[in-house]
């Protein structure tokens, strides 16, 4: 299928002919009204030459989606402005039937979540061909050949037979093709991708980014790909931009930016990023949060949170400045600024200190979920048993933190929820001190209740959102009889929000005046509360950015370190647990293949799903295609 | 520790909105207090050479056939009418949202169960059922009260158990489970919190429905009887006069449309300062 099999090479300068593809000139997105709107685009230009891909990097908040949809004309709640030049043709001029023909056959965009993209009512065939009967008024039978084709490219499996399938009968890489396939439909010059493999896991990412660059290859289409992880970006990318705040503060080739970045702020998205070749023993976390983009000053938007700024740099807004070929920064101070090489990890005193005597042991631990058997009824459908914990046996020692890592569906999570006595495992025991505790939380003694402590992924659903943040952290204090009286309580509180750096000021707030990191900074402080021995951690910083999940993860260790708190610690990033744990367990379908110290699972992997899943993580330098993680579901 | 009940939005400057609510409710309040003592007429008093008066300044919404001043009659109806409605609305909704809380969270068996009791409560048609508890209890308003609130009961309940199943898969109840809390405290002060606006809501929908079941009851001769100056009462014994006396039939349900609209938007107001923005998904 594929002609040249090699590598695209990520240092290639792309073509540039007379008439790029797509030109964003000037452009900007103001939601609200004029004067007190909220201006999440700010005067962004690039250009995306034909056949080439561009990544846009950016935080949550960065204005990278609205910039997407402002593409395809589809911002209807914002104004846009400036000229949004589609082959030539300015997007913000066309009239309703020029734009119809023109999403699809010139444009077309592939969304975050594959599952809600797709009809769970019509076959992928159909919804695929729906598409070609609408832009090129083909009959059924050629719009349904033409779909069966487009599976084949995105090299589906069996297409014929898959193009009759319902969406939830594939799985989620299967389904993020077909949505790349529907918008192949038309042979479009321009895909735009939002976060197309962010819902994916480690492996079934790395063959859809291998799916992209084939594409790209065979079919010379243009790229715009946007994306909040930088090992994603630098798989595909040609050039790359980087969004802060609605502005671009940096564009250049993929090398240039990822490997010499030379804004501030990239440097620190670099510095931030936990990678699994070293164990860092702090990363480096961008302090300060995003300003309010309702009033922008006229400074760099940086500045607040910059380390290397200067009186001067508040006084006017820098301009993107040249610093090496196509190589552009928006600072003042580009000329002092250069990646400082990330301080010399301090070796982790995991090996050195013998083992003490484990906090926890869990002990054979099984649970499936289904009934195991139905009367065989018609239309009774027979629902299969899934085991999603195996007899599964691990130690968490003392102040220590023990990482468990698998895919989803692994059960990681299933796990965590029947070490808390969320859930009642079928077999197998929890040990506290050597002592059998009982299953299920609201059986065991207070003391137990209070020992094991849990942070939740999603930290927009762990607090309760009628509750002050004063209420949520105070709660445990009382429930526990750790304080009674109000004076003692409140002092506890702030001493608890002080420690996850969050300031008085802070008690009467509700969750939804809280971003996302000081929600979970929030959960953190709840969950210490209890003055607990064990925290289970499941995914706590999957829902956050880089630069935040930095700031919560130094902020894990510190506590463990001052307070000796064991954490169990559920993740699907392999960088993230590198860095905090030290006993590492990676899982599959219910069992652990692989277990030791984070040097030996991830320097020396024994089991094959190990060195498959290490192999697929995105790193910064492009990898060549990855033919032994081509897996089928 | 102020968890129970917490208004931020009611920090707010105050609208031209808010004004008429709070007017609004100080009216009815006032005439359901006072209404016989504001009445400028009894609203009992026979007077044979007035009957069947067509509206005038003396009697600015005419008089029935035994010559009582329908506007006097209207005013002191508010206790009668309301009082019933208001009581009937509380029993059901307190029945239904302590039910659908239960439910919902407890799941399983218990949903199970209790989830087919209102299911066979709900499948009978509501004024028969209402009927059904009058006639057998007697026609006093304490009855009236508990039959209406019986019909309103599984229908408060399938609402709130229906949020309740949503948010009893939210993280923030794990939470509250995995360090140790009794489920009294989380149907209580987890749960109920998040559920509270859409029983206010549900709450003036109800007071408007109740008035028209007591209504109807009244209507069709069972619950509340003759002289009591009840709206619904008044509705029925006025439109056989509809011919010959159309203020009679007309103003009354004018006043239970009046006061059913006004409830309804007391109710969107204040379920709009206890919704927390972003907070609460469930609508």
């Amino acid at each position: 299928m594929n002609a040249e099999p090699q590598a695209i090479d990520g240092d290639m300068a792309p073509p540039f002919s007379s008439e790029p593809t797509l030109e964003v000139i000037g452009v900007s997105i103001t939601y609200g009204t004029v004067a007190r709107g909220l201006k999440a685009v700010r005067d962004v230009s690039f250009r995306i030459a034909p056949g080439e891909a561009y990544g846009l990097i950016g935080e949550s908040g960065s204005g990278k989606s609205s910039l997407a949809y402002a593409v395809l004309r589809h911002v209807p709640a914002g104004r846009v402005t400036g000229r949004i030049m589609l082959r030539g043709q300015d997007v913000m001029e066309m009239t309703p039937q020029m734009l119809a023909a023109t999403r699809g056959r010139v444009v077309s965009m592939v969304y975050q979540d594959p599952m809600s993209a797709l009809n769970p009512a019509i076959k992928v065939g159909e919804q695929i061909a729906e598409v070609i009967r609408r832009h090129r008024k083909a009959d059924r039978a050629t719009a349904w050949a033409r779909a069966v084709t487009l599976l084949g490219q995105v090299q589906l499996p069996y297409p014929d037979e898959m193009a009759q399938r319902y969406p939830h009968q594939l799985s989620g890489g299967q389904q993020q093709r077909v949505v790349i396939a529907m918008g192949l439909a038309c042979d479009p010059d321009l895909l735009v991708m939002d976060e197309p493999t962010t819902g994916l896991d480690v492996t079934t990412e790395a063959v859809i980014l291998d799916l992209v660059n084939d594409l790209r290859r065979d079919l010379g289409i243009a790229v715009l790909f946007i994306s909040h992880n930088m090992g994603v970006v630098a798989q595909v990318c040609d050039r790359v931009g980087v969004l802060y705040a609605g502005q671009l503060v940096e564009e250049g080739s993929t090398a240039q930016v990822l490997r010499a970045p030379r804004h501030p702020y990239t440097i620190g998205l670099m510095n931030a990023l936990p990678t699994i070749d070293r164990a860092q023993a702090r990363l480096a976390d961008i302090p300060g949060r995003l300003p309010d983009l309702r009033e922008v000053p006229a400074a760099c938007i940086f500045m607040p949170r910059c380390t290397s700024a200067r009186d001067s740099c508040g006084r006017a807004i820098p301009t993107l400045e040249t610093v090496g070929p196509g190589h552009r920064t928006r600072c003042f101070e580009h000329d002092r600024i250069a990646r400082t090489v990330a301080p010399t990890p301090d070796t982790l005193a995991t090996a050195a200190e013998p083992d003490s005597r484990p906090l926890l042991q869990i002990i054979g631990v099984e649970r499936s979920f289904g009934r195991p058997s139905r009367p065989k009824l018609p239309f009774l459908r027979q629902r299969r048993m899934v085991r999603a914990v195996n007899d599964v046996s691990l130690d968490i020692p003392q102040g220590r933190t023990l990482a468990v890592v698998g895919e989803s569906g692994s059960g990681k999570s299933t796990l965590a929820r029947c070490v808390a006595g969320l859930l009642q495992p079928d077999a197998g025991d929890i040990l506290l001190d050597n002592a059998v505790i009982r299953p299920m939380v609201q059986d065991r003694a207070r003391p137990v209740q209070r020992a094991i402590q849990f942070i939740f992924q999603n930290p927009d659903a762990a607090l309760n959102p009628h509750w002050t943040v004063e209420d949520i952290v105070a709660r445990p204090l009382k429930l526990h009889g750790i304080a009674h009286w109000s004076a003692d309580l409140r002092a506890r509180v702030r001493g608890l929000l002080d420690a996850v750096k969050l300031g008085e000021r802070y008690l009467d707030r509700y969750p939804h005046q809280l971003s996302g990191g000081e929600k979970q900074r929030v959960s953190i402080a709840r969950a210490f509360a209890a003055e607990p021995r064990l925290v289970i951690c499941d995914e706590p910083t999957s829902a956050l950015d880089i630069s935040v999940q930095a700031a919560i993860l130094n902020q894990l260790r510190d506590l463990q370190e001052r307070l000796g708190t064991s954490y169990l610690f559920i993740s699907h990033d392999l960088g993230v647990v590198r860095h905090i744990a030290h006993h590492v367990a990676i899982m599959r379908h219910g069992r652990i293949v692989e277990a030791g110290t984070p040097e030996e699972v991830f320097d020396a992997p024994q089991h094959p799903y190990t060195q498959a899943l290490i192999a697929a993580i995105p790193t910064l330098e492009r990898k060549p295609r990855r033919e032994t993680t081509r897996t089928t579901a | 520790m102020s968890m129970a009940l917490s208004l931020p939005a009611l920090r707010r400057r105050f609208g031209v909105g808010d004004v008429a609510c709070i007017g609004f409710l100080v009216v009815m309040v006032a005439l359901i207090a006072f209404g016989t003592q504001i009445a400028p007429r009894d609203p009992l008093a026979f007077d044979p050479l007035h009957s069947l008066e067509a509206p005038s300044a003396a009697f600015p919404f005419g008089t029935d056939e035994f010559g009582r001043d329908l506007f006097s009659r209207i005013i002191a109806g508010t206790q009668p009418t309301l009082l019933v409605a208001l009581a009937a609305a509380a029993v059901g909704v307190f029945l239904g949202t302590s039910t659908g809380l239960v439910a919902g969270y407890l799941g399983g068996a218990v949903d199970e169960t209790v989830m087919r009791v209102m299911d066979t409560l709900m499948s009978f048609p509501g004024l028969i059922l209402a009927m059904l508890v009058v006639v057998m209890l007697g026609p006093e308003p304490v009855n009236v009260v508990a039959a209406i609130g019986l019909v309103f009961w599984p229908r408060s309940a399938r609402l709130v158990r229906s949020v309740v199943l949503d948010l009893a898969t939210r993280e923030f109840i794990d939470s509250a489970r995995s360090r140790g809390e009794s489920r009294l405290f989380i149907l209580t002060r987890e749960l109920l919190p998040n559920v509270l606006m859409i029983i206010v809501v549900d709450f003036s929908l109800r007071v408007t429905s109740a008035i028209l079941l007591s209504a109807s009851l009244a209507y069709l001769g069972i619950g509340v009887t003759p002289p009591t100056p009840a709206w619904g009462l008044m509705v029925r014994d006025g439109q056989q006069f509809i011919e010959l006396a159309w203020w009679l039939p007309v103003f009354p349900s004018l006043a239970i449309a009046v006061v059913s609209v006004g409830t309804v938007l007391v109710g969107e107001r204040l379920r709009r300062s206890i919704a927390m923005p972003g907070g609460d998904r469930a609508r």
